[in-house]
């Protein structure tokens, strides 16, 4: 687009995007909200800027703002922001249209939410450049074949020619991102583009972005709250704390050398290689996120660092320091030159390791089969979708088993059979020497009911939107029998609240006032009301901010050794998992493909599955080198699964078994030692030449 | 005395105005039309030649169209409003229909001038109702509403006539005219005209509102006990429960109503006693649904459950036998019932109920099949909650956003099915002043005179778009936190 006569010439070594001084505000009825403040960013041309901050610091906003998205109660209240040089702030909206998709383009984070779900995806893609740069429709349909052959996607005809609702999530982000690449823009903003994915799903797309900002130059604003992510992506980063900048510079300085107390609290409190839940622990931040209209005078972290110092760090507001002899290095600290950064972090509380008790929990060749028919009127050949095979474990009184494995691996219905809301196709659940199996919820007494408790995966769904917060927690101990006044359970829910760190004046909030991190913690306390001795925590903290998970894995170890609760920990991110679990169950298609001890786990022979799991996590950590392996393609359907080996299709290593063996005959169990269990045709002379994913340098 | 006019004394002033800025609105609004073509012409061709071209468009002429169009609804507007305030002011003599009516309405506008002060006053305390009155959808909604329920309660002081009465010589006279001979201290005009039977049409459509609104939202909110506590169960257990239930609910929306009300209100049908089973049938279901609410929430709690679900069967049952049976049991020690009900008033408020709840059940079953997918429900099932616990307090209340909505639009639909019912003449009396009667009757001499039929119509016609306004806000509300 011809930039017109008013505007100042752009040259490619000025900064493509320069905002300076921004502040943002949102005005609600009662007051108005200031959501940034004085937030200053430069990202030149084909950088890619990390934003990394807990949710509520204003990251979302910053990016809102920069594409004039900011809704009836958003204002720009100061400062500018110059995108080559022409300051968006001050467009008029026909200006914006014209920018919007064609310079700077923007990927969410809910893929099918930015299709539309009514167009051929050819379609949506071609429409972009139809509008933008009137090209013509057999041009524009041409274009869209070959970006979606450059993002990746297998088979280009067929997929320009199907509907969003036909693609899994993975392919419908890559669509995403190609439709963003349509107009070839200067800018992608990408806000959480992989938090909805599956982590080796996850790895493809982070490993395409990267690839395409090095092909077409494009510089990106990268909004995460996953610091590993940002690290392999990002040139730069800007860490946010409660609506300001508070430290930015180039990855690795940041990184190795932070000069703001809060990127420090924030390395220490997520489970990089080497911590441990016991010798080692996380250090949570103390305190909480301020409310956006209590912000404390001063610096905003003030009330919440240790190196806090009274009259000084809350006198002033604090401006940004530049780090002399740094890349762009700038802190917003006082006493940024005083602190010592390279002091170990003060007495870690080193946590006596729970002592692992009798079986509560037995699983015997559990299946979970589900028919599904396949005519409309019930005829037809009637489907059987597996959705757990002969599941066998058992689990300690004190112990953290984790239980890894993406969407669709079929943990989520063995949580389901677990608390009685589905029964078991075949099998047995022993219960506390109890048979559990066949007896549904309703015919379970409440003892049993209140032993076994779930948390929820979605933050959004797992709390009753019209019920305050304390009332939904009164409401479990009243189920439970807990107390017997209401003062008492108000009490209660009140510690409740305290103990997931959580002010007591959210127990009159509705949830939809609430952040996805504070509505799962409050889901948390739910399930712990009673006193659970099986909690069964499905992704508990993949939604949650680094600090904050750091925090909840803490409250569930603590309340664990307290109750001696048998945590069965579904996840699939392996450093977490690898932090706090004592044994190790990966699941794939319904199949438990690898078990063990954590540590037989994470160290080689591996499961191919699990190596490719392993390599598929990103590491905020500089020093961790890491083997990449990418998956390729999709997790295959459930109800349609693979013959012989469910990983066969996705398996690096199946050349090395001999025949067809993978893709006839489902694997046995190998036995290794130490009770190490691995579900794979690959002889133990090959598994023992598998190196170590990840590899820690030497310091 | 002489007839009235519309305007009275200021209509010489401002009946001009009026018509002269509706002609400078009408041409304003089609050189509007106008220059914004003109302007999306001219800005695409510009576009297409030398990128976003932004001074250009004739932004000028469009604003003082704007401006010109604005000032003249303002004055259109105003006219009308000193032609009503003119009644408070203006003698006797000079005050014409529209002032008149106003005036008769004064205890209306206090009425309504305390609610909405009162309303804004505290609007932060009300909660959603509170939060109505940041929607001006919904506060003009609200506002109808509530004039056609002040209405009904101030109708006795508000009648210019006795709404039954027959004065000789104004059969079907127009609006305005005078009494013939009239009593003493009587008022002195038939201020809507006169019906086929000399009636004062304004009194009649007064007394009307009171009529109307004594059923339709009492019936409503017994069509949503009804459907609720049925298509709770049906959504959230399914199978086979559902099936039945959706059967009997297809099987009463299949049947024309009419033709279901006029054997439900025909006279040998009242004889049978078939709607008194029906009452008792139908008014059973507030009285479970409230109990079984108590009885889940409370489960926990014996000592307040039993108190909370005594008080509701004791009062209860005890209104259903007045209501159902007209055999309140207070008749045998105060030798008067409490509560009853009039035997024609019983059977129109059974077949609307009848009729309404199918429709409520459906709604209900299918939002409870949406909601039950949830996490919340999910926590709920795990921590051993009753399935009525879950329906009426995890899936109930997140329901309600559609529900509210359908329960203002209900009334407006049970309203106009009470004037249908009028219309047929069924389940009430000739003499009847309800909305629906009244255009019946109006409706036989309709090309001659229309003001007996149209002056009901008009009131209908703005209670249910009131609700409907009122539904609008309510939605888009609740929806905002």
């Amino acid at each position: 687009m011809p930039a017109s006569a008013s505007d100042t010439p752009w040259e490619p070594s000025q900064p493509i995007l320069e905002i300076e001084h921004l502040s943002i505000s949102f005005f609600t009825r009662l007051r108005e909200i200031p959501a940034v403040m004085d937030f200053s960013c430069t990202v030149m041309a084909g950088e890619a800027m990390g934003l990394v901050g807990e949710s509520g610091c204003g990251k979302s906003t910053v990016a809102l703002a920069v594409m004039r998205e900011l809704g009836k109660t958003g204002r720009i209240v100061a400062g500018s922001m110059k995108f080559k040089g022409r300051d968006l702030a001050r467009m008029s909206d026909e200006e914006l249209r014209h920018i919007r998709g064609s310079e700077i383009a923007m990927i969410y984070q809910e893929p099918m939410a930015s299709l539309n779900p009514a167009m051929k995806v050819g379609a949506q893609l071609a429409e972009v450049p139809m509008l933008h740069s009137g090209m013509s429709k057999a041009d524009a349909w041409a274009l869209a074949r070959q970006i979606v052959a450059d993002v990746r996607l297998p088979d280009p005809d067929r997929i320009i020619n199907s509907y969003p609702h036909q693609l899994s999530g993975g392919q419908q982000q890559r669509i995403v991102i190609a439709m963003a690449l349509m107009a070839k823009p200067a800018l992608l903003i990408l806000d959480e583009p992989t938090t909805a994915l599956d982590v080796t799903v996850e790895a493809g797309i982070v490993d395409l972005v990267k690839d395409l900002g090095e092909k077409y130059g494009t510089s990106m604003l990268f909004i995460s709250h996953n610091l590993g992510l940002v690290m392999d992506v990002c040139d730069r980063i800007c860490v946010m704390y409660s609506g300001e900048a508070v430290e930015t510079g180039n990855v690795e300085q940041v990184f190795d050398e932070m000069r703001h107390p809060y990127t420090q609290a924030l390395f220490r409190s997520i489970p990089l290689p080497g911590a441990d839940k016991n010798a080692r622990p996380l250090i949570s931040i103390p305190g909480n996120f301020p409310l956006p209209h209590e912000r404390p005078p001063g610096c905003n972290f003030g009330p919440r660092c240790d190196y806090f110092q009274q009259g000084r760090c809350d006198a002033a507001e604090v401006p940004m320091f530049p780090v002399p002899d740094s890349d762009r290095h700038e802190t917003r600290c006082f006493r940024w030159n005083e602190i010592d950064w390279t002091a170990p972090p003060a007495a870690r509380e080193v946590k006596e390791k729970a002592q692992v008790g009798r079986v509560v929990l037995k699983m015997e060749d559990l299946r979970k089969y589900y028919s599904v028919s396949g005519g409309t009127f019930g005829g037809g050949t009637k489907k059987v979708v597996k959705a757990n095979e002969t599941l066998s474990f058992e689990a300690r009184e004190g112990e953290t088993l984790a239980i890894v494995g993406e969407s669709g691996c079929g943990k989520s219905t063995f949580a389901k059979v677990l608390m009685g809301l589905e029964t078991a196709t075949s099998g047995s659940i022993m219960l506390f020497d109890e048979n559990v199996q066949s007896t549904p919820i309703q015919k379970r007494n409440t003892d049993t009911v209140s032993q076994v408790q779930m948390v929820f995966q979605n933050p959004f769904d797992t709390l009753n939107p019209s019920m305050t917060v304390g009332r939904q927690i009164i409401r479990a101990l009243e189920i439970f029998n807990f107390g017997t006044s209401d003062a008492e359970r108000h009490q209660r829910m009140l510690e409740l609240l305290d103990l997931v760190k959580l002010p007591r004046a959210f127990a009159d909030r509705m949830p939809r006032q609430l952040s996805g991190g504070q509505k799962q913690r409050v889901g948390i306390a739910r399930a712990f009301a009673g006193g659970a001795k099986v909690v069964v925590a499905d992704e508990p903290v993949s939604a949650l901010d680094v600090s904050v998970q750091a925090a909840v894995t803490d409250l569930l170890m603590d309340i664990q050794r307290e109750n001696k609760t048998t945590l069965l920990f579904i996840s699939h991110d392996l450093s977490i998992v690898r932090y706090l679990s004592d044994r190790v169950m990966v699941m794939y298609l319904g199949h438990v493909v690898e078990m063990g001890t954590t540590d037989q786990v994470f160290a080689p022979p591996y499961h191919p599955y699990t190596e490719a799991l392993l390599s598929a996590v990103p590491i905020a950590d500089t020093r961790v080198e890491r083997k990449r392996i990418v998956l390729e393609g999709d997790i295959p359907s459930a109800m349609n699964p693979p013959p012989g080996c469910p990983f066969q299709t996705r398996c690096r290593w199946k050349s090395q078994v001999p025949g067809n063996l993978c893709e006839v005959e489902v694997p046995p169990v190998q036995m290794l030692e130490g009770g190490h269990q691995i579900k794979c045709h690959l002889s133990s002379e090959v598994l023992a030449t598998m190196e170590p994913v990840i590899k820690i340098a030497a310091e | 005395m002489e007839n009235l006019s519309w305007t009275g004394a200021t209509g010489p002033f401002l009946v001009p105005v009026i018509t002269i800025a509706a002609v400078v609105l009408a041409v304003a609004v089609a050189g509007r039309i106008l220059v914004s073509l003109a302007a999306w012409a001219t800005g695409t061709a510009a576009q297409t030649a030398s990128g976003p071209v932004l001074m250009a468009r004739p932004r000028g002429l469009g604003r003082t169209l704007d401006l010109v169009a604005q000032v003249a609804i303002g004055l259109i507007l105003l006219a009308i409003l000193l032609i009503a305030l003119a009644g408070f002011i203006l003698p006797v003599q000079s005050k014409g229909i529209i002032g008149w009516a106003t005036l008769r309405f004064w205890p209306v506008w206090a009425a309504l001038i305390v609610t909405f002060t009162l309303s804004i006053r505290f609007k932060r305390r009300l909660g959603l109702y509170g939060k109505l009155m940041d929607s001006p959808v919904g506060m003009v909604g609200l506002g109808i509403v509530l004039f056609w329920v002040f209405t009904a309660i101030f109708a006795s002081a508000i009648i210019t006539q006795d709404p039954l009465g027959q004065l000789s010589g104004m059969k079907n006279v127009m609006p305005g005219s005078v009494v013939k001979n009239p009593t003493e201290g009587a008022f002195a005009w038939y201020l809507f005209g006169g019906d086929h039977l000399a009636r004062d049409v304004f009194s009649r459509m007064v007394m009307g509102a009171q009529r109307v609104l004594q059923i339709a939202p009492a019936a409503t909110v017994f069509a949503f006990m009804v459907g609720v506590t049925l298509g709770l169960p049906a959504g959230y257990f399914g199978g086979k429960l559902d099936t039945l239930l959706s059967f009997l609910a297809n099987l009463v929306l299949a049947f024309p109503v009419i033709l279901l009300f006029y054997l439900l209100v025909t006279p040998e049908m009242v004889q049978t006693g078939i709607p008194m089973y029906f009452a008792a049938v139908l008014f059973l279901f507030p009285v479970i649904f409230f109990a079984v609410l108590f009885n889940s929430r409370f489960k926990t709690n014996p000592p307040r459950r039993n108190l909370y679900v005594g008080v509701t069967l004791l009062l209860g049952l005890w209104a259903y036998t007045g209501l159902a049976f007209n055999a309140d049991p207070i008749r045998y020690l105060i030798g008067r019932p409490i509560f009853s009900m009039d035997p024609n008033m019983l059977n129109v408020f059974v077949s609307v109920v009848f009729v309404n709840s199918p429709g409520v059940f459906r709604i209900v079953r299918g939002l409870v099949m949406d909601i039950k997918a949830r996490d919340y429900v999910a926590a709920g099932q795990t921590r051993g909650e009753s399935p009525w616990y879950i329906m009426l307090w995890e899936i109930l209340p997140n329901a309600r956003g559609p529900l509210i909505v359908d329960f203002c639009l209900r009334i407006g639909y049970t309203t106009i099915l009470l004037g249908t019912l009028g219309f047929f003449g069924l389940g009430v009396s000739p003499e009847s002043p309800d909305w629906g009667s009244t255009i019946n009757a109006g409706r036989k001499l309709l090309s001659m005179f229309p003001h007996p039929a149209v002056v009901p119509a008009v009131a209908l016609m703005s209670l249910v778009l009131g609700l409907n306004l009122l539904a609008d806000g309510l939605r888009e509300e609740s929806l905002k936190d």
